[in-house]
């Protein structure tokens, strides 16, 4: 296995685990217990009340519109993740007190070269500022706006 | 073969040659082997300590509510806890007859998998990032805080079947309401999290805690970044449901939320996954913005040997329950929000001030200004957003007199 992969390989052991634990629970659930049908148990809970049609129903258009511009947002969040760890890596004397480089994590990872800091920070002002507009323009469309 | 582990030189050695031997012991490959032992201690205590936390908060929520708590099983209660878990697993499981079964019995195995899968690359002890042996489950994963919020947020997926497959409005209502929410806190949790990102260089948690150490209880993250500290926290809160952030489960609206259809182990599960949340919530905001496990004096960067591991132990899980109580205390002391409010905190408030943060930890880094300016910026964002906020209460909130005496005359 390559030595990248290599780490990942706890976490694969605790999702054999986690599958081992969940399905004993539910194994567990389905056979300690007693076990008596009425068809008051087997009816929705609402209050005592006999439920008035599907539960399932159409509901505010809102929700997608939140849905969409999570997406929106949350794509921006990946792209901006790669960009804040290498950004201010190589050579970069922090406030730590020593350079903050990767090489300590046992592979090299040398960010974005010295020279090209400033047009790289060009373009995100940019990419956040594009952000910006689409936000104010959802915050003027009423987007945010629940009654 | 080495049969005196503890006594070898500097801690995290003697901790390392311990699991080593025991893998040995039981002849499993080590790379195998010391996590399973990592992953068993920390599903077990997990397990013990979700179930304390529910006697802390219950016994937390007597002591202001001026009752006395549960005090019959055990001694001060001690036992009710144990009470508790087998009750749920005595308790009838009921499957009512309208649901979707599949999505129904799937629904609490999500929540419970995805929020402890998220522990895995959380730093539960001391860390290293040379030679030594570092108490996370998967240690050195470079992509820590990315997979950790991709992981959390598949628990929403847990709450939005749970509440669909139950054919219940209320399950349904609660269902969405959470979907919604914990959509869109993850939006300010991810982004206060970039400044860190920043100013570390990795999104590696042990390297987090790592550059933090390094400069001492003023390297520490809370002073550079209070805003971000705050917005997480609240973010964090509204991801794992809690009040003042319940709005799925509220009792007085929603019975039950989306688990109101749920019964014994299943609902248990609901219950344990929410748990682990908080916790993994705790030890982030420890991890993240507290210095982890460092502390000065107590625990340094530099000391090691047994009695440094434990200290460190200590320290972590010291500061970590100190969220805990304070997330628990918010419980009992705020009233929840209303839906609009909720949605506005976060959209409207908490977005647009994460993000301006990040621009804020942005300049400083480009301009190798001092960091002196990154608390300042944060009060003077806090301050901007406060203003900007500020409206006098409209005329039509206040209720007018009669209706007033309306209300007082029906009593």
């Amino acid at each position: 296995m390559s030595g990248q992969l290599v780490t990942f390989v706890p976490i694969f052991v605790f999702i054999a685990i986690l599958l081992g634990f969940v399905i004993t629970n539910l194994v567990l659930a389905h056979t300690v217990g007693p076990k008596k049908h009425t068809p008051v148990k087997e009816m929705p809970y609402e209050s005592g009340m006999d439920p008035v049609g599907d539960a399932r129903q159409p509901f505010d258009v809102k929700f997608y519109l939140v849905a969409i511009l999570f997406l929106v947002f949350d794509v921006e969040l990946l792209f901006l993740y790669p960009w804040a760890v290498s950004a201010y890596v190589e050579g970069q004397h922090g406030k730590y007190g020593e350079p903050l480089s990767a090489t300590h994590l046992g592979h090299d990872s040398p960010g974005i070269p010295y020279e090209l800091r400033g047009t790289v920070f060009g373009v995100m002002l940019v990419f956040v500022a594009t952000l910006a507009i689409a936000y104010v323009y959802a915050w003027r469309k009423g987007v945010f706006k629940w009654r | 073969m080495n049969f005196s582990p503890l006594l070898a030189e500097g801690s995290s050695d003697a901790v390392e040659n311990l699991l080593h031997w025991l893998c040995g012991l039981v002849g499993i490959p080590v790379q195998v082997g010391v996590p399973l032992i990592l992953i068993l201690a920390t599903l077990g205590t997990i397990l013990g300590a979700c179930s304390y936390a529910i006697w802390l908060e219950r016994k937390l929520a007597a002591w202001i509510q001026d009752r006395v708590g549960p005090n019959r099983v055990g001694w001060a209660g001690l036992l009710q806890p144990i009470a508790d878990g087998a009750k749920f697993l005595l308790k009838e499981d009921i499957i009512p007859a309208h649901v979707d079964k599949f999505l129904f019995v799937i629904a609490p195995t999500i929540s419970v998998f995805t929020t402890m899968l998220a522990l895995s690359v959380v730093p539960l002890g001391p860390t290293t990032l040379g030679e030594g042996f570092s108490f996370i489950i998967a240690p050195k994963i470079d992509i820590g805080i990315v997979f950790l919020f991709s992981v959390t947020s598949l628990a929403v997926y847990g709450i939005i079947l749970g509440g669909w497959s139950s054919n219940n409005k209320y399950s349904a209502l609660g269902g969405l309401r959470s979907s919604a929410q914990v959509v869109s806190y993850e939006i300010p949790l991810g982004m206060s999290v970039i400044g860190i990102a920043l100013m570390a260089g990795s999104l590696n948690l042990e390297t987090v805690i790592d550059a933090q150490a390094k400069s001492g209880l003023f390297g520490w993250n809370i002073w550079y970044q209070p805003l971000a500290a705050l917005i997480f926290f609240l973010a964090a809160l509204a991801e794992s449901n809690r009040l003042p952030f319940d709005l799925p489960e509220c009792e007085q609206e929603l019975i039950g939320g989306y688990h109101t259809e749920y019964s014994a182990l299943k609902f248990g599960m609901f219950f344990l996954g929410e748990y682990t949340h908080v916790f993994t919530v705790s030890f982030l905001c420890s991890v993240l913005f507290l210095g982890g496990w460092h502390f000065p004096y107590i625990a340094e960067l530099e000391s090691v040997g047994i009695l440094a591991t434990v200290l460190k132990i200590g320290v972590l899980l010291t500061k970590v329950l100190a969220v805990i109580v304070v997330i628990m205390l918010l419980r009992w002391c705020l009233p929840r929000f209303r839906f609009d409010q909720l949605m506005g905190l976060c959209w409207k408030a908490m977005i647009p001030l994460s993000l301006g943060n990040m621009v804020c930890v942005m300049i400083v880094r480009e301009f190798e200004l001092s960091w002196f300016w990154l608390p300042v910026s944060s009060f003077a964002l806090f301050c901007t957003a406060g203003v900007l906020g500020f409206k006098p209460a409209p005329v039509t909130a206040r209720r007018s007199r009669s209706v007033e005496q309306l209300i007082a005359g029906h009593h």
